[in-house]
């Protein structure tokens, strides 16, 4: 790229240079100088200039500028409200005109405290109210969701919120209805506004117009402490700022980091918090007791147990991780069984490959991209919600995004992926073609069974993407630290993973991993299941000893996202039982295995192993991403799966973004999991004379589940799609018919 | 030795003089003395006529408080349970007299002259725990009433504290 021409502009008579472009407020920024703006957000794309907080006198301009709209150009002299009085003038009008209306409930608002236009007021504003007669009113608040309520009498009318909707989430839901003094920010037909990301509304309101509902009046500013942490619910690990007060999670914020999350959050990261408090939270061990249940015991009673368990067992133990444990915790189990029992054998949450070290690149590339193919059966934005905005971003700069799946701009049968792979490898292929000579094409894998990225790594490599400094491929995993946890427990020891038959122990980590259909059948052959999990899920049922596990906002640590990027984690509020880590320690020394219970100590021991000495205190608050591996393993194009035969539609179970174990404890978030129904495409249901909105019973081998129909015109014929809770047992390939 | 050995005598001469003079001891508790009317004593949460709360639960009194000492944890009022007027009241209200220090501060951060300082200061406990003062204790009128300085009522024989009639 050539560098751009640098222009020099004059802001309150101190001269700067930018590149030419820039925008004001970025350059007077850059000269020391604050423009203060109320909807000048860069993220929501071109400046729209609604709300006049910006004005500044730029000289050979008659009138007043509103800051933001305007870029550098070479000569320009600008002077902001600090050195011209027309400009402060100009803002105090601009603000008295904002306040005309606005209640000044700031004592009950929200956002008191933290409000832009408290502090802007503060410092631009008048002093003084003028508004002797009686403000517009509105009914408030209104939930235009379970989770945020809209005020519209604080509305400043700044439009961050509906460009959020229209031009970032692309979901349009939220809109402004009526003209000029009467407009109002509203949901079509007040359904509730039920986007992915609507959430980051609430952050980009600047006032208190948008709220969140779980946030309502529990705490101000100054009663808080933020901690940076990062998300721990999926794989894309944005950055996030936990707010407590008085020991409790409050709320989520997104903590800016420019290469993995741009600042936005799905509503899972931001509202999910509260799943630690849930009425089914083990805070307790727990010991079955023959016939009689459960029975609590003391944790030394309870470690005294495990102790006992593990001895008995010997090497013939089976460890089941979840893929949502930090890198120390898998290390630390993986040290004490490994190391000290010689108990090699485990269930790993998912494949993984260092296959794509190769080819790595920061989640930001994607926004840079020329072409990006998406192969795979599962839709980007519930696995990896995050990534889906990138790609986004990516086609509003002009990118061609190009999905290939059952629900993609091209549509293959579930189950194809690996054949599409080998296509595009193709010399003749045109896509491929396309691919291989770009400067920035990037390839990404959302889907199950990629062989923890092996597929994608090879058509990337076929495709010589890894020569290309902008091109490359990513692999979207189905556990917040899959690979993380997956490295760190092969890290420990080299021993051999021999299948122990009979299995005398089942160790079951974290709640996810029993939803495992394997591990279930795994915990039918065990003579003992020891249980760490944090409610009373499917685990307990099998365990005759549960320990409390902890959430990802209870621990400190180091999680590993799906670029390779290791982020810390940091402890927000104390767990209502000790960590994993605290026992496991105490359990090792029993063992003769040293295990220190500090995460910093127990990283430094995989950091050795793994990540060339990186040290605990080194991973910054946004944390970087390790450069490309010269050499990493090139595996082979994968082999084709053969398509499934048989009668009857093709079944893809999908696993929704909103799901899981923290989620289904949200009540808040209920509105936003899957409703029961079975996507069909417009042909079969023409086919089996079903429209939408019908009752249909799904049938496969006798059993039948009913569930509603909707169509999806992007569903490949042949092919249905139900959410994994809905599905139940049905098997691949099942009969639609009317109920 | 001290370089003027009179001067102790010269001491207990003053002393012995003052045996003989009016006490200016005041018996208290049986004697009060009157207090000036901005006296910064307990507070007080007031209320409107009509009974509902004037504290919104904002907190800004917990923000102005040098002491730390006040604790506000609001809630939302429903129909059903109308605490104050508008959308917010202080579901917990504490103040932990113990480290207060009668600044008045909370009192002048109050955008709803919710919080006022009263003029009770006899408040001392046995425990700690007692001089955490909880919403109710707040709202209620305080027991003890103390008199307000009125000149005629002031007998102080110290002429600094005599009010200028
Ligand atoms: S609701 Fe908030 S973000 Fe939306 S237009 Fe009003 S002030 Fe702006
Ligand atoms: S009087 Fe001063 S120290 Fe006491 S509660 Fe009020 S602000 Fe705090
Ligand atoms: S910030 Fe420039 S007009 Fe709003």
């Amino acid at each position: 790229m050539s560098t751009p021409e640098l222009v020099t502009v004059t802001i309150d008579d101190r001269a700067v240079q930018v590149p030419k472009g820039t925008g004001l407020v970025e350059t007077a920024l850059a000269a020391g100088v604050e423009i203060p703006v109320f909807c000048y957000e860069p993220r929501l794309g071109p400046a729209v200039g609604a709300c006049r907080m910006c004005l500044v006198e730029v000289e050979g301009m008659p009138k007043l500028q509103a800051g933001c709209t305007l870029t550098a150009q070479d000569g320009m002299t600008v002077r902001t409200a600090q050195t011209s009085a027309k400009a402060a003038d100009g803002q105090n009008a601009t603000l008295e005109f904002l306040l005309v209306n606005h209640p000044l409930d700031c004592p009950v608002c929200d956002k008191g405290g933290e409000c832009p236009l408290q502090d802007l007021t503060f410092r631009y504003g008048p002093g003084r109210t003028r508004m002797t007669f009686p403000k517009l009113t509105f009914d408030k608040p209104i939930p235009i969701s379970p989770t945020i309520a809209l005020d519209r009498e604080r509305c400043i009318l700044c439009y961050r919120c509906t460009r959020f909707s229209e031009g970032v989430s692309e979901d349009g839901e939220l809109v402004t209805v009526n003209r000029g003094a009467q407009s109002m920010i509203a949901t079509f037909e007040d359904e509730p506004y039920r986007g992915r990301f609507s959430g980051n509304v609430i952050e980009l309101c600047p006032v208190g117009a948008l709220t969140s509902t779980q946030y309502r009046f529990l705490a101000r500013p100054w009663e808080i402490q933020n901690v940076p942490s990062v998300c721990g619910l999926c794989p894309v690990g944005c950055n996030i700022d936990v707010t407590t007060r008085e020991g409790k999670v409050k709320r989520v914020l997104s903590r800016n980091h420019p290469e993995v999350d741009e600042g936005w959050l799905c509503d899972k990261g931001r509202f999910a918090f509260s799943h630690p408090h849930a009425r089914d939270r083990i805070t307790e061990p727990l010991r079955r007791v023959r016939r009689r249940g459960f029975e609590e015991l003391s944790w030394d009673d309870a470690v005294d147990e495990a102790e006992r368990m593990l001895r008995a067992a010997g090497t013939r133990i089976v460890t089941a991780l979840s893929g949502s444990e930090t890198i120390e915790q898998a290390y630390a189990l993986g040290k004490l069984l490994r190391q000290g029992l010689g108990a090699h054998a485990a269930v790993l949450p998912e494949e993984t490959s260092t296959a794509l070290d190769a080819l790595r690149l920061p989640l930001s590339a994607i926004r840079d991209a020329e072409l990006v193919v998406v192969v795979g059966d599962q839709p980007v934005e519930e696995r990896a919600p995050v990534v889906d905005l990138w790609l986004r971003a990516a086609r509003r700069r002009g990118a061609e995004i190009v999905t290939i799946g059952p629900t993609g701009s091209i549509q293959t049968p579930p189950g194809s992926a690996p054949q599409v792979c080998r296509d595009l490898a193709a010399e003749n292929n045109e896509l491929g073609r396309r691919l291989r000579g770009g400067q920035r094409s990037i390839v990404i894998w959302s889907g199950p069974d990629g062989r923890g990225g092996e597929h994608i790594a090879a058509l990337a490599h076929a495709l010589g993407l890894a020569d290309v400094a902008g091109s490359g491929a990513f692999y979207l995993p189905d556990t917040p630290n899959g690979r993380g946890v997956a490295d760190a427990w092969s890290a420990v020891a080299d021993g051999e993973p021999a299948d122990p038959e009979p299995i005398a122990l089942l160790i079951v980590s974290g709640d996810e991993a029993a939803a495992n259909p394997g591990v279930r059948a795994l915990a039918e052959r065990a003579e003992m299941v020891l249980a760490i999990t944090m409610f009373q899920g499917l685990a307990v049922g099998w365990a005759d000893l549960v320990l409390p596990g902890t959430s990802y906002l209870e621990r400190d640590g180091t999680y590993m996202n799906l670029e390779g990027r290791v982020q810390r984690l940091r402890r927000t509020v104390i767990p209502p039982a000790p960590d994993e880590l605290a026992w496991l320690a105490k359990l090792a020394g029993r063992f003769g295995v040293e295990l220190s219970p500090h995460p910093s100590l127990v990283f430094e021991d995989v950091s050795a192993r793994l990540f060339g000495g990186l040290a605990f205190a080194d991973i910054a608050a946004t944390a970087a991403l390790p450069t490309r591996a010269k050499a990493a393993p090139r595996p082979p194009l994968p082999e084709p799966e053969p398509q499934l035969g048989g009668d009857g539609l093709r079944l893809l179970r999908y696993r929704s973004l909103f799901s899981g174990a923290a989620v289904e404890r949200v009540a808040e978030l209920q509105f936003q999991r899957p409703a029961r129904e079975v996507e069909i495409s417009p042909e079969d249901a023409a086919a089996k004379g079903i429209a939408s909105g019908n009752e249909v019973a799904v049938r496969h081998n006798g059993t039948s589940v009913a569930l509603r129909a909707t169509l999806n015109r992007r569903l490949a014929p042949g092919v249905v799609r139900i959410a994994d809770e809905h599905a139940g047992d049905l098997g691949a390939r099942v009969e639609v018919g009317r109920a | 030795m001290s370089p003027q050995p009179l001067g102790s005598l010269h001491g207990f001469a003053v002393t012995f003089r003052q045996i003989f003079r009016k006490p200016i001891t005041q018996q208290y508790p049986e004697y009060k003395r009157p207090l000036y009317p901005r006296f910064r004593g307990r507070h007080r949460l007031n209320r409107f006529e009509n009974g509902l709360e004037k504290c919104v639960g904002c907190s800004l009194c917990a923000a102005a408080c040098p002491a730390d000492c006040i604790r506000v944890v609001a809630a939302e009022n429903t129909p059903e349970n109308r605490v104050s007027a508008g959308e917010r009241y202080a579901r917990i209200y504490e103040i932990n007299m113990s480290r207060c220090i009668f600044c008045g501060y909370c009192e002048i951060a109050c955008p709803f002259d919710a919080i006022t300082l009263g003029n009770e200061y006899e408040i001392s406990e046995y425990s700690r725990d007692d001089l955490i003062y909880t919403k109710d204790m707040l709202l209620a009128e305080p027991r003890k009433r103390v008199t307000i300085q009125d000149p005629e009522l002031f007998d102080t024989p110290i002429p600094y504290y005599r009010a200028k009639a």
